[in-house]
């Protein structure tokens, strides 16, 4: 962010004004919806099919009747999956599953210990490389080391491929403004695109299995490789390209030396971030099937247990704080200027060797004798842990039932279905002309022809009024996570630290899958669209806390200084210097909660969300709803787009210069 | 250019590393110790399989039995965690899944089948009984209200936030055969169905209500033994013709389902062990819910699954022959 002085003050005048039309214009909309209430809802009764969903559906069939024999299948599509599932299946025969003849994988539990041991030393410290170990032990210890295993060899499969797939595309894209442009809106939308979306479709071309997973999670992480490699190739300063221009070395030569050397960092920090997504994804991916963790977590969904449920997501928690650790480690690594003297780097390199030779031991055991390779039955402690989480949350049930039910009561009866019935049981096109004079206000003209457009396009698919529901449960989530995370963003900006204290909690909290907490959510809550809310909320606040914190610390010193040498209070100063100069952070935190939470409401139709989630799993159980499954596939799509948008063009209009 | 140099190092410590690690690899000792494990001794081939699983506990049941059994007949089993219906049918299609042991599709898969994706091999001998249940006490209260002629009576006790004005009911969810609204309309019932996405959500309701005594009415269906620890009452709908599909559009009450196993025909022509068990495989539902009971108390499924093969030694001998 620049330093721009007093921008509170010359923008409140035009600010007041809009609030005030904005205001006016949301009394209207209400006394209209009052007035015109249950008309034109266009409700489509969930076993009942719209022209369009008709027609997703019979495009499903013809293409799943081509499965046999079709052109595309056999030279596009089962190519595809033969060799993904042929790469995962090595990946997992060297952990996970037993190794062609053998009983056992390549490494056993001792052996991978090793490799991971000695791999983290290499590129970190002991240090470093003892917690790694530590944390890899532990998710044996909660009786999950196969599983465990599998979802390591999953997620290092498809980080590979792709980091494979988007190097390349961000080296290019670094280096050429046109592929840039042409990669950008792609990016853009894989990043909205809520991950349930694509497990359909995905499903319906690669069937279903370890290259399907696979697969979905690869179109979720390669976007983030490529956005960070084209970064970092463009974070390059200018002087040293110029340099080696003048120099005479050839484009090749130059992206060798000086542009991948000198964009490593960012690289390598790519490569930690595509680890985190791919990981992200494993309990998801096990609906179509991936083995691994998330298999644990989908099963004590359906069966209602929040233990093993639990004991299964701090497995996923263990292994993402290894990975995010042992790359980050190799970030910091990179980092170091001082070069090392000649002694330093003869004990390295002894270190090295002795913690090679152990490893090599490490490995040879565990493929000779039977303690080492199958994991101990003895430790296990996954029973305590279940039980302490099915205590804790049917403490919280018992105990604070007033609490949680009094809640999620006053939000359902005094937010949710007034706004649904604005929303959803309103006629559509008082809706659409609402949103878009909001949005007219908010983002300007364009703002306002995209969202029209896209709500059209709702309309278009027959599935307007689930969208509606599921428009109000994201808008509902956001309000409450903004107000959550406002306040905590504010604490962590002003406090290192309340930083310090929140950060790994906002770590977790961004690794645990959503479906984990589903469970106790469901348990506070009962089968409810606030249940689908709650864990929206808890899904999305980490995100907005950090961007808000963020945001706040960014505010220049000077102003600070200025507003406490005149006087003012704490609260002055938080609500009338700090938060008014983050207010870009503030608009970002919008958006991005709103992606954040329009991902997680979908999965609430586990729980009695209803809406567009819900619809999606339908879709894909029941084969003669799979049009209908799809269509609301890209009505979340839609909804998330224009979400983005709205957004999108407030933050540009409130950051632009005005004077 | 120091720190190239570093990079390179330790990228020449890694190979050697690998190398080493290969090397390492010549040959397996446990693979010594395991062969001398008494599961290897079954004489006939048999080949490797996954079955589907889904996670009632009731499947679990069948699923562990026809697993221990063919494990001791030499086959090497897997079983992968996947949602009921299309998502497994598709997995059967791409050869990630060999069985399926209790389909209440209801012929769901016939477009796979054409396909030769996947066979149907027979019913498991387990009836379902699908339908709409309220918790115990209110039969208990309200004796009338297990008539569907009544309920219209008793649609304000179940309002609540989510139902809209009317009663609440709580439908099966996304996979299994629901007809919620044709039930609700057809019988112009007072009730808002709601759809509910997981059986999780509907062991909720049901458990609160007991427990609360609140009134709730939902999807529920046997064999299942949650009956057992949460008694329930079932409410009856008019009885119907389900042979004649036209009469029998929504009307009225859900039919008994005999279930069904599914397998790849991969499976099926191989002719070895695990083709045998899986045709033959048959039981009642008192021998699912004695299984199931016996999981849901905590004991391992292998072992529950075990104890009831070695109390049933001959009708486990029937499915090999």
């Amino acid at each position: 962010m620049s330093v721009r002085a007093e921008p509170a003050i010359a923008t409140a005048p035009k600010t007041i004004r809009r609030s005030w039309l904005l205001a006016g214009l949301i009394f209207i909309w209400i006394s209209l919806a009052q007035f015109l209430r249950g008309k034109a809802t266009l409700e489509l009764p969930v076993p009942e099919d719209s022209v369009f969903t008709a027609w997703v559906g019979e495009v499903a069939d013809s293409i799943r009747g081509n499965r046999k024999d079709g052109l595309a299948f056999k030279y596009f599509f089962d190519p595809i999956r033969e060799f993904v599932d042929g790469f995962v299946t090595i990946m997992r025969e060297f952990i996970a599953i037993p190794n062609g003849s053998s009983s056992i994988p390549v490494l056993g539990w001792l052996g991978v210990i090793s490799v991971i041991g000695f791999v983290v030393f290499a590129v970190s410290n002991f240090r470093m490389a003892f917690a790694a170990i530590t944390l890899t032990f532990a998710c044996g210890a909660l009786g999950l080391w196969t599983d465990s295993m599998d979802t390591l060899a999953m997620t290092f499969a498809a980080v590979i491929l792709s980091l494979a797939i988007g190097i390349p595309i961000g080296i290019w894209a670094g280096l050429s403004d046109r592929v840039l442009k042409a990669v950008t809106p792609i990016l853009d939308l894989a990043q909205i695109l809520p991950t349930l979306v694509y497990l359909a479709p995905l499903a319906l071309f690669f069937l279903i299995g370890p290259a399907s997973a696979t697969i979905a999670t690869m179109v979720y992480s390669i976007p983030i490789a490529v956005r960070l490699t084209a970064f970092g190739i463009r974070g390059v300063p200018t002087s040293p390209v110029e340099a080696g221009t003048s120099m005479g070395t050839t484009k090749r030569q130059l992206l060798q030396k000086v542009q991948l050397p000198m964009s490593s960092r960012t690289i390598i920090m790519g490569v930690n971030q595509t680890v985190m997504a791919a990981l992200s994804f494993v309990v998801i991916a096990a609906l179509i099937g991936a083995p691994g963790l998330g298999k644990p977590v989908i099963d004590a969904l359906i069966i209602r247990n929040v233990g093993d449920g639990f004991v299964a997501g701090i497995a996923v928690v263990l292994l993402a704080i290894m990975l995010d650790r042992s790359t980050s480690a190799a970030i910091t690594k990179t980092d170091t200027f001082v070069p090392p003297s000649p002694a330093d780097r003869k004990r390295r390199r002894l270190a090295l060797l002795v913690a090679g030779i152990v490893s090599i031991t490490g490995i040879v055991l565990s493929r000779q004798l039977a303690w080492a390779a199958f994991f101990p039955k003895q430790i296990d402690i996954s029973a305590q842990v279940a039980d302490a989480s099915d205590a804790s949350v049917t403490w919280v049930t018992e105990n604070l039932e007033l609490l949680t039910t009094g809640f999620s009561k006053a939000i359902t009866v005094g937010v949710l279905n007034p706004l649904e019935g604005v929303l959803a049981n309103s006629p559509w096109y008082l809706t659409i002309l609402m949103i878009a004079l909001i949005s007219l206000i908010l983002g300007g003209v364009r703002s306002a022809i995209v969202s029209a457009t896209l709500l059209l396009a709702v309309v278009a698919t027959g599935l307007w009024y689930d969208t509606m529901m599921t428009f109000t449960q994201t808008i509902v989530a956001t309000f409450l996570t903004m107000i959550v995370g406002v306040v905590l963003g504010v604490w962590i900006g002003r406090s290192t630290r309340a930083e310090r204290a929140l950060r790994p909690i906002l770590d977790a909290g961004q690794t645990l899958p959503a479906f984990v907490y589903l469970i106790p959510m469901l348990g506070f809550f009962g089968p409810s669209r606030f249940t689908a809310i709650a864990t929206g909320i808890v899904y999305s606040i980490p995100i907005v806390v950090k961007i808000v914190g963020q945001g706040i610390r960014d505010v220049p010193v000077n102003m600070v200084e200025a507003a406490t040498v005149t006087g003012s209070t704490k609260w002055q100063l938080i609500t009338k210097v700090q938060l008014p100069a983050a207010k870009k952070s503030l608009l970002l935190a919008t958006n991005q909660g709103l992606i954040f939470v329009l991902a997680v409401v979908v999965i609430g139709g586990f729980v009695g969300g209803g809406g567009l989630g819900y619809l999606v799993l339908l879709g894909s159980s029941k084969p003669e709803l799979q049009g209908k499954g799809l269509a609301a596939g890209v009505c979340i799509l839609l909804l998330g787009v224009m979400i983005d948008r709205i957004a999108q063009y407030a933050v540009a209009r409130n950051s632009a210069p005005k004077h | 250019m120091v720190r190239n140099k570093r990079v390179g190092t330790k990228a020449s410590v890694l190979a050697a590393a690998a190398a080493l690690l290969l090397t390492a690899c010549g040959g397996a000792g446990v693979d010594a110790e395991a062969s001398a494990t008494p599961s290897d001794d079954a004489a006939v081939a048999c080949g490797s399989y996954a079955i589907a699983m889904h996670a009632w506990v009731g499947y679990t049941a069948s699923a562990q039995v026809i697993t221990e059994v063919a494990k001791a007949n030499g086959c090497d089993i897997s079983q992968v965690t996947l949602a009921e219906a299309g998502v497994t049918y598709d997995a059967m299609e791409s050869g990630s899944v060999d069985l399926v042991v209790e389909d209440w599709g209801g012929g769901r898969w016939q477009e796979w089948a054409d396909r030769g994706a996947l066979v149907e091999i027979g019913d498991n001998g387990n009836i379902g009984i699908i339908g709409m249940y309220v918790p115990q006490w209110m039969a208990d209260e309200y004796p009338d209200i297990t008539d569907s002629a009544n309920l219209n009576k008793y649609a304000d006790l179940f309002k609540n936030d989510e139902s809209k004005g009317k009663g609440a009911w709580y439908e099966g969810p996304p996979g299994y055969t629901t007809i919620g609204e044709k039930l609700v309309s057809a019988n112009d019932l007072n009730f808002t169905v709601l759809p509910q996405g997981s059986e999780a959500a509907l062991i909720d309701v049901f458990t609160k209500a007991a427990e609360n005594k609140t009134a709730a009415i939902g999807y529920w269906w046997t064999p299942q033994n949650f009956l057992a620890k949460v008694p329930m009452a079932r409410v009856n709908f008019p009885t119907n013709d389900w042979t004649d599909a036209e009469k029998a559009s929504g009307l009225t009450d859900y039919p008994e389902l005999p279930l069904i196993k599914l397998a790849t025909p991969k499976a099926m022509e191989s002719g070895d062990a695990f083709s045998m068990i899986i045709k033959n495989f048959k039981w009642t539902n008192d021998d699912q819910n004695e299984v199931a009971a016996d999981i849901e108390s905590g004991t391992d499924p292998a072992v529950a699954a075990q104890k009831w093969i070695d109390a049933n030694a001959e009708t486990v001998a029937g499915w090999l022959k």
